[in-house]
């Protein structure tokens, strides 16, 4: 869950429509603060307006007596919360609908109702001095503090919906580029896994950019697949049309062997002609039987498979060639069934390549060992050796067809052991893994 | 053995006719799978060799229109190089052995041996014999002169194999085939080195030898 949140939060168009988002609030704070500034400002300027022609009102009173007639006439109408007037006489009296007085904590309009001790809120006030006594009115900022709370509602009512309508906008542009691209990835994947058939499937939904981007793929893909087909085409087609002649050869050299005297130099020299037919036949053989394990037409005769008998039985029959050179070849299995649907035939050459190998390419005193077994309630065959191991950039290439080390290209063998190997694991929806056995080489074949 | 080849390819038809001719068979050879189809109906054969790809009639269809009209004549199938899936239609489809393409005449000549002698059975005797030596299978005991031998499980499968077809040869890839149920060979010298310690404990004590190595074929002991 987590991680899918990271991963959306990484997608450009979340990003985008977040950025917009932020800018925009930014933008429309910022302006919508200004508008306030100016209104609140301009509102204050009223009321200063109203308080001086207030006083300028009661400045045109003759003396005290009429400015405090005035006031108590004024003030008696007044509604104090939002507009208060008093005059301090000179002799004393207070008069009005509240006082000014001032604490500590510094201005308070003070009423006269003994009912209420002290107005609230907030007031702008203007003080001035008439005949000796002191006039005070105050004009409520009410009105100015309501402006803040419309200029809220305000952002609230624009700002919100469209922030909420970028977000989810955002989300579901996130979300949907989020699954073509992976619909992209999914056939990469494939394509990488030997599915050359892979195609990026384009929805008629998609983006302009995606939608070029899986065309071009597409496009690679195909000429990839094509040329790989050719080159198959033509690999099959060379191996197809020189079975019969090397066949032919093979038969030469058979009907020469039996006309000549054995232990003649001649005879000597057809022997090795001989060999080397042999040769030239297997890896033949193997590659044409490396085409069709690939092709996969062999699944459709599957059967149960002892996998552990079958290891006794190669791990036997190589038993007297690692003797002879010297090297130690064991198995590790449980002594009861370990079945697992396949090819018996294919799975016994694979194991076969698979120990031939490692006694080819360790030298004497070298220990190979075959394990049995499963990890994770899954069948896992092991071959370890304590030779000199693969270097891990070469681990991959060992698998391509016809690849060998520098260090093996004396030592007999066609290099299409390991890839033969790897394909009957495919076939067999194993996975083939090759690792360092320190010292060695330790290749696991993992069964589905 | 009167012998029937269907192969197309001259130089290998010629080859393996010749071959056989020279071990005495009689030996008939048609190029096509249609005069395959009749010469096999026509008259009566101990063993067929046919090749998988043949013009008019392929061998699989030669085959199994034999079989579907009762005919039971040994086949021995020839496949070419890596065609996995010949071998095995070709067994499906009723041949009784195959052979791949291309392979030493020993192996064709024993196989074909092997083939024609199917009919008349493998000995089916619970001891089976060869000189001074018997095999009890159902003691599993295995005495020579008299003396108790004492084989690994491997060595008297081995040793059974070769006593149930006294007097035919047995080569290495049909050893393998039958004793250690590979039908594939690992190239290894597995097949020798049994066959040595075989011989190690039934030959070397005693004064004649009843393993017989065929040079460029196999082993067999003798009837």
């Amino acid at each position: 869950m987590n991680g899918r949140i990271t991963k959306l939060w990484r997608s450009m168009p979340l990003r985008l429509a977040l950025l917009l988002v932020l800018l925009f609030s930014v933008v429309s704070l910022l302006s919508l603060y200004a508008s306030y500034q100016v209104t609140r400002n301009s509102f204050e300027e009223a009321i200063r307006a109203d308080l001086r022609q207030d006083l300028a009102g009661f400045r045109a009173a003759p003396n005290s007596g009429a400015v405090a007639a005035l006031v108590r006439a004024e003030s008696r109408e007044a509604d104090p919360n939002r507009l208060i007037i008093s005059y301090i006489a000179p002799n004393g009296r207070i008069y009005g609908n509240g006082a000014i007085s001032r604490d500590d904590e510094g201005f308070h309009i003070v009423s006269l109702n003994p009912d209420q001790a002290e107005f609230d809120g907030a007031y702008l006030s203007l003080t001035d001095a008439l005949y000796g006594g002191l006039l005070t009115i105050a004009r409520s900022r009410a009105e100015i503090l309501a402006l803040r709370d419309l200029f809220v509602n305000i952002l609230l009512i624009s700002l919100l919906p469209t922030v909420l309508i970028a977000l989810s906008g955002g989300l579901i542009l996130a979300r949907r580029s989020k699954r073509h691209v992976e619909v992209v990835g999914a056939a990469l994947d494939e394509m990488t896994t030997g599915n050359l058939a892979a195609r990026v499937d384009i929805g008629p939904r998609w983006s302009d950019d995606l939608r070029q981007i899986g065309g071009k793929l597409n496009q690679m893909a195909r000429a990839q697949e094509a040329s790989v087909d050719a080159l198959r085409q033509v690999s099959s087609d060379i191996a197809h049309d020189l079975k019969t002649p090397i066949q032919r050869v093979a038969v030469h050299l058979d009907d020469l062997d039996r006309s000549l005297t054995e232990g003649t130099p001649a005879a000597a020299m057809v022997d090795k002609a001989q060999a080397e037919i042999d040769g030239i036949a297997s890896t033949f053989q193997s590659l044409l039987q490396l085409a069709q394990v690939e092709g996969g037409s062999a699944k459709g005769r599957f059967a149960p498979v002892d996998l552990s008998a079958l290891c006794r039985t190669i791990v036997e029959v190589f038993e007297p060639t690692a003797t002879e050179a010297g090297q130690t070849l064991e198995l590790n299995a449980p002594d009861g069934p370990v079945t697992v649907p396949g090819d018996r035939t294919l799975l016994g050459q694979m194991l076969s390549n698979l120990i031939e190998n490692a006694l080819r390419h360790t030298p004497p005193g070298s220990d190979v060992t075959v394990t049995l077994g499963t990890e994770m309630g899954r069948n896992v065959l092991k071959v370890a050796d304590t030779g000199p191991g693969i270097p891990v950039s070469e681990r991959k290439k060992v698998l391509q067809r016809l690849y060998r080390l520098d260090r093996s290209r004396h030592t007999p063998g066609n290099g299409l052991g390991l890839s033969l190997v790897d394909a009957v694991a495919a076939l067999h929806g194993a996975s083939l893994r090759l690792d360092d056995n320190a010292p060695g080489l330790c290749v696991t074949v993992t069964f589905p | 053995m009167k012998l029937l080849v269907v192969e197309d390819d001259a130089t290998t038809g010629t080859y393996i006719a010749r071959g056989l001719r020279e071990e005495g068979h009689v030996v008939d050879l048609v190029a096509d799978g249609r005069a395959g189809l009749i010469a096999a109906t026509g008259s009566t054969y101990d063993v067929l060799v046919v090749d998988r790809m043949l013009p008019e009639v392929d061998g699989l269809t030669l085959v199994k229109t034999l079989r579907g009209a009762g005919n039971g004549t040994p086949v021995l199938f020839l496949t070419a190089m890596g065609d996995v899936e010949d071998r095995i239609s070709g067994l499906n489809a009723g041949a009784d052995d195959y052979l791949t393409k291309p392979f030493a005449f020993g192996e064709l000549s024993a196989r074909v041996a092997a083939l024609a002698r199917r009919p008349q059975g493998i000995e089916t005797e619970a001891v089976l014999r060869a000189g001074d030596l018997e095999m009890n299978l159902i003691s599993r005991k295995v005495t020579r002169a008299g003396q108790d031998l004492d084989l690994l499980p491997r060595e008297f499968a081995l040793l059974e194999h070769l006593l149930r077809r006294k007097g035919r040869i047995q080569t290495r890839t049909m050893l393998l085939e039958s004793v250690w149920d590979l039908s594939f060979d690992p190239q290894t010298n597995v097949v020798e080195t049994h066959i040595s310690r075989l011989r190690a404990k039934v030959d070397r004590p005693f004064e004649t030898e009843l393993i017989q190595t065929v040079r460029g074929a196999g082993y067999r002991i003798a009837a």
